[in-house]
C-alpha cells in the first residue's frame, strides 16, 4: 500500500530496474573484451621482445651464447622490474638479463621439436607471477638448439585491467544516474496531464466549471468523456428529481388541503362522514408517493451504461419473499427462469416490477402462480406471470394499468402495482402487457431490455 | 398471547399497544433496538413487531441476533421502507411478514393471528376443542355455539392454552403469556382465572395436570 501504488513509483521503478539490468549486461561485455584485448596485446609484445632476443644472439669466441647489443627496453636493466629475458637451461647458470638479479627463470622441463612458441606460468623473483614465452633456436656455429626465453609480471596485465575496470564502472554509474534522471522527466512531464485533469475536476467539484474541457493526451481523452457523461448525467438526474420533487409536493398539497378542510369541519355529529373521506385522502397521498418513489427510483438508474442484474437471482429472492407474505394462502410459485439471462438496468427496478407483479399474481391466485422467462429477438427478454385467479375481462386489463386504478377495494393494496411497473418498463424502453393465462387467471407479459451475458 | 413492539415512534407505538391490548394481546413495547433485542432474548413472547430504522441497534441487526440464536418466534417487519428488495433482505434476515407503513390497523392484527396461529400449528382462524370454539378473528368464544362472554385476561388465558391443544402448559409459561412485562404477577390469579373460565364455559377441556399445569384437550 502507500507509495508502492504510485504511478510515478512504479514507473521510476521500472525503469530503474531495466538500466541496471542494461548497464550490468554491457559492463560485464565491455570489461571482457578490453580484457581480452590487453591480454592480446602483452603477448603480442612478449613474442616481439623474444623476436628481438633471438635477432641480437650470437655466439661469442668461446663458443657461449652472447649478445650482440642490448635489448631494447630499459626495463630489462632495471632490477625486479617485471620484464626479464634468459637464454641457455635454468639449470646450466644461463646467460639472463640484469632485471633477474641473482634469480634465475625456472623453466620447465621442455624439449620442443618443431620449434614453435611455447607459454608457461612460472614463479619469477620477488615472487612474482610470471607469463613466459619460449622457443628454442639453432645458433650458427652450434649443433644444439638453444632454450630463449622472456617472461613478464602477470600483475602488470592485473593492473592494467583493474584501472580500466573502475573507469569503467565509475562511467556506467554516471550514465545510469543520467538515464534514471531523464526517466524522472519523462514520468513527470507524462502524468503531468493527470494533475491537470484532477485540477479541473476540483474546479468542477467547486463549482467553477460544469465541464472537464482542458485538450488531453488520446490515453486520457476516453476518461475524460466518461466523466463529463457522468456530469451530465448527474445533473439531468438532479433536474428530474428537482421536477418530480415539485410533482409530488404539488400532488401532495391538494390531498393535505381537503384533509385540513375536513379537520376544520369535524365536530361529534360528522365524525362517521368525515373519517372515511380523511382515510381517503391519506391513501391518496400514499399512492402519490409510492408512485413519485418507484419514477424517481428508476429514472436514477436509467442511462447509467453497463449494468445487468440476473433475472434469475431476482426472481428467486421475490420468490422466497412471496412465499412467506402469502404463506396464510398457501400459494404454489412455479418458477421457470433460465439462469444466464440478464437485464440491462437496476437490480431495484427489477425487483420493483417483479415483485408487484408477482405481489399481485399471488394475492389474486388460487392456488398456483407460474413464472417464465425468455430471451427474445432485438436484444429483449419477457418474463411471463401467471396465475389461476379470476383474471380480469378484456376490456379492463388496460384499465388496470393506469394509475390509482384499483379494481378491486377489498383486496388491499395501492392499485398503483401495476401503473409503476409500467412507468418503470417503459423508462428502460420496455412495456406490460395483460392477457388471459392459460392457468385460469390474468397473465402478465414483462418486457425489458437485455444485457448480453 | 404476549407480543412485543419495537418501534421508536411514540405515537405509533402507544397506538399499537392501546390496539394489540383491545384485542387481548399482553404488549411490551421497546423504543430502540439495543432494548428491544434484550426484550426478545430474556421473554417468552408469542410474536414480534419490528420496526427497521431504529435507534442504537437497526432492525435487521437485531433479527439476524435473534435468528442466530436459534429463536423462532414469529416476527412481523413494519416498516416505512417498501421497496421489494428491501423486503427481500427483511424476509432473508429471517422475518416471516413484512408491512409497509402506511398500513391499515385491521391488516396489521389479521397478519399477527395468522403468524401466531401458523406458528402454534393451526390452519384455521377457528380453533376448536370439543364444542368450544375459539375464533382468533373476532376474539369471540362460543360454546355449542352459543357465545360466551369473557374478561380480557380470562380470553388471554384461554386463547393461550387453546393454541397449544393438547399439550401441557405450565403455570409460570402461562403467566409469561398472557403479563406483559411491567404487569405485578401472581400466579395464584391464574388459578382464579382458570376457575372462572371452567364456570363460564361449563365444560370440562381445561384439565388440571397435577404438578405440571393445564392442559386444552376434548371433553
Amino acid at each position: 500500500m502507500g507509495w508502492t501504488e504510485s504511478l510515478r513509483f512504479r514507473l521510476l521503478a521500472g525503469a530503474a530496474v531495466w538500466v541496471a539490468l542494461a548497464l550490468m549486461l554491457a559492463g560485464w561485455i565491455i570489461a571482457d573484451l578490453f580484457q581480452t584485448h590487453v591480454r592480446q596485446r602483452f603477448d603480442a609484445e612478449l613474442a616481439n621482445h623474444l623476436e628481438q632476443l633471438a635477432a641480437v644472439l650470437e655466439t661469442d669466441a668461446d663458443g657461449r651464447p652472447a649478445l650482440r647489443q642490448p635489448l631494447s627496453d630499459p626495463r630489462f636493466r632495471r632490477p625486479l622490474s617485471g620484464l626479464y629475458w634468459q637464454v641457455g637451461e635454468s639449470a646450466a647458470a644461463p646467460l639472463r638479463s640484469r632485471s633477474l638479479w641473482d634469480s634465475v627463470l625456472d623453466l620447465p622441463d621442455d624439449r620442443v621439436e618443431n620449434g614453435g612458441l611455447h607459454r608457461h606460468d612460472a614463479a619469477g623473483p620477488a615472487n612474482q607471477s610470471l607469463i613466459v614465452l619460449e622457443r628454442f633456436v639453432l645458433l650458427p656455429e652450434r649443433t644444439e638448439p638453444i632454450r630463449i626465453a622472456v617472461a613478464a609480471d602477470r600483475a602488470e596485465l592485473a593492473g592494467v585491467t583493474r584501472a580500466f575496470n573502475v573507469t569503467l564502472a565509475l562511467s556506467l554509474a554516471v550514465l545510469a544516474a543520467a538515464l534514471i534522471a531523464a526517466a524522472l522527466i519523462q514520468v513527470q512531464i507524462g502524468l503531468r496531464p493527470l494533475s491537470r485533469l484532477r485540477d479541473e475536476l476540483t474546479e468542477v467539484r467547486v463549482g467553477g466549471k460544469k465541464r472537464l474541457d482542458g485538450t488531453m493526451p488520446t490515453e486520457i481523452r476516453p476518461l475524460v468523456e466518461d466523466l463529463n457523461a457522468l456530469l451530465a448525467h448527474a445533473e439531468e438526474v438532479v433536474g428530474r428529481g428537482r421536477l418530480q420533487a415539485g410533482n409530488l409536493a404539488h400532488a401532495l398539497k391538494t390531498n393535505l388541503a381537503v384533509l385540513a378542510n375536513e379537520a376544520g369541519a369535524l365536530d361529534e355529529r360528522n365524525a362517521r362522514a368525515v373519517g372515511p373521506a380523511m382515510v381517503r385522502q391519506v391513501e391518496l397521498m400514499r399512492r402519490h408517493l409510492d408512485h413519485h418513489m418507484a419514477r424517481a427510483r428508476a429514472a436514477a438508474a436509467r442511462g447509467v451504461p453497463g449494468i445487468s442484474t440476473p433475472v434469475a437471482d431476482c426472481v428467486a429472492a421475490l420468490a422466497r419473499v412471496m412465499r412467506k407474505l402469502h404463506a396464510a394462502s398457501g400459494v404454489d410459485i412455479a418458477v421457470d427462469v433460465p439462469a444466464g439471462l440478464l437485464f440491462a438496468g437496476e437490480r431495484e427496478d427489477l425487483d420493483e416490477m417483479l415483485g408487484n407483479l408477482l405481489d399481485n399474481a399471488c394475492k389474486w391466485a388460487r392456488g398456483r402462480v407460474g413464472v417464465t422467462c425468455r430471451a427474445e429477438a432485438g436484444g429483449m427478454l419477457s418474463v411471463t406471470l401467471d396465475d389461476d385467479g379470476p383474471g380480469l375481462p378484456g376490456d379492463s386489463r388496460e384499465a388496470a394499468l393506469e394509475p390509482g386504478v384499483r379494481l378491486d377495494e377489498s383486496m388491499p393494496g395501492t392499485g398503483l402495482g401495476l401503473a409503476v411497473v409500467r412507468d418503470v418498463a417503459r423508462l428502460y424502453g420496455g412495456d406490460v402487457r395483460l392477457d388471459a393465462s392459460p392457468l385460469g387467471g390474468l397473465r402478465a407479459v414483462l418486457r425489458l431490455p437485455a444485457a448480453a451475458g | 398471547m404476549r407480543v412485543l413492539v419495537v418501534e421508536d415512534t411514540a405515537e405509533l407505538a402507544r397506538q399499537l399497544k392501546q390496539r394489540l391490548e383491545g384485542e387481548g394481546y399482553a404488549v411490551d413495547t421497546a423504543a430502540d433496538g439495543e432494548e428491544g433485542r434484550f426484550l426478545g432474548e430474556t421473554e417468552p413472547y408469542d410474536a414480534v413487531i419490528l420496526d427497521l430504522g431504529l435507534p442504537k441497534i437497526d432492525g435487521l441487526t437485531v433479527l439476524r441476533s435473534w435468528r442466530r440464536a436459534g429463536m423462532a418466534v414469529p416476527v412481523l417487519i413494519l416498516t416505512a421502507r417498501d421497496a421489494w428488495n428491501e423486503k427481500v433482505q427483511g424476509i432473508d434476515a429471517g422475518a416471516d411478514d413484512y408491512l409497509a407503513k402506511p398500513f391499515s390497523m385491521e391488516e396489521l392484527l389479521a397478519r399477527i393471528r395468522a403468524l401466531i396461529r401458523r406458528a402454534k400449528g393451526h390452519a384455521s382462524a377457528e380453533i376448536a376443542c370439543g364444542p368450544v370454539v375459539l375464533d382468533t378473528r373476532t376474539g369471540r368464544v362460543t360454546v355449542d355455539g352459543q357465545p360466551v362472554e369473557l374478561t380480557a385476561f380470562e380470553y388471554r388465558v384461554l386463547s393461550y392454552l387453546m393454541h397449544r391443544k393438547g399439550q401441557v402448559v405450565s403455570r409460570t409459561e402461562l403467566t409469561e403469556h398472557v403479563y406483559a412485562q411491567d404487569f405485578d404477577r401472581d400466579s395464584n390469579t391464574i388459578e382464579v382465572f382458570v376457575g372462572r373460565l371452567r364456570r363460564k364455559l361449563g365444560v370440562d377441556v381445561i384439565r388440571t395436570v397435577r404438578g405440571l399445569g393445564y392442559r386444552a384437550d376434548e371433553p
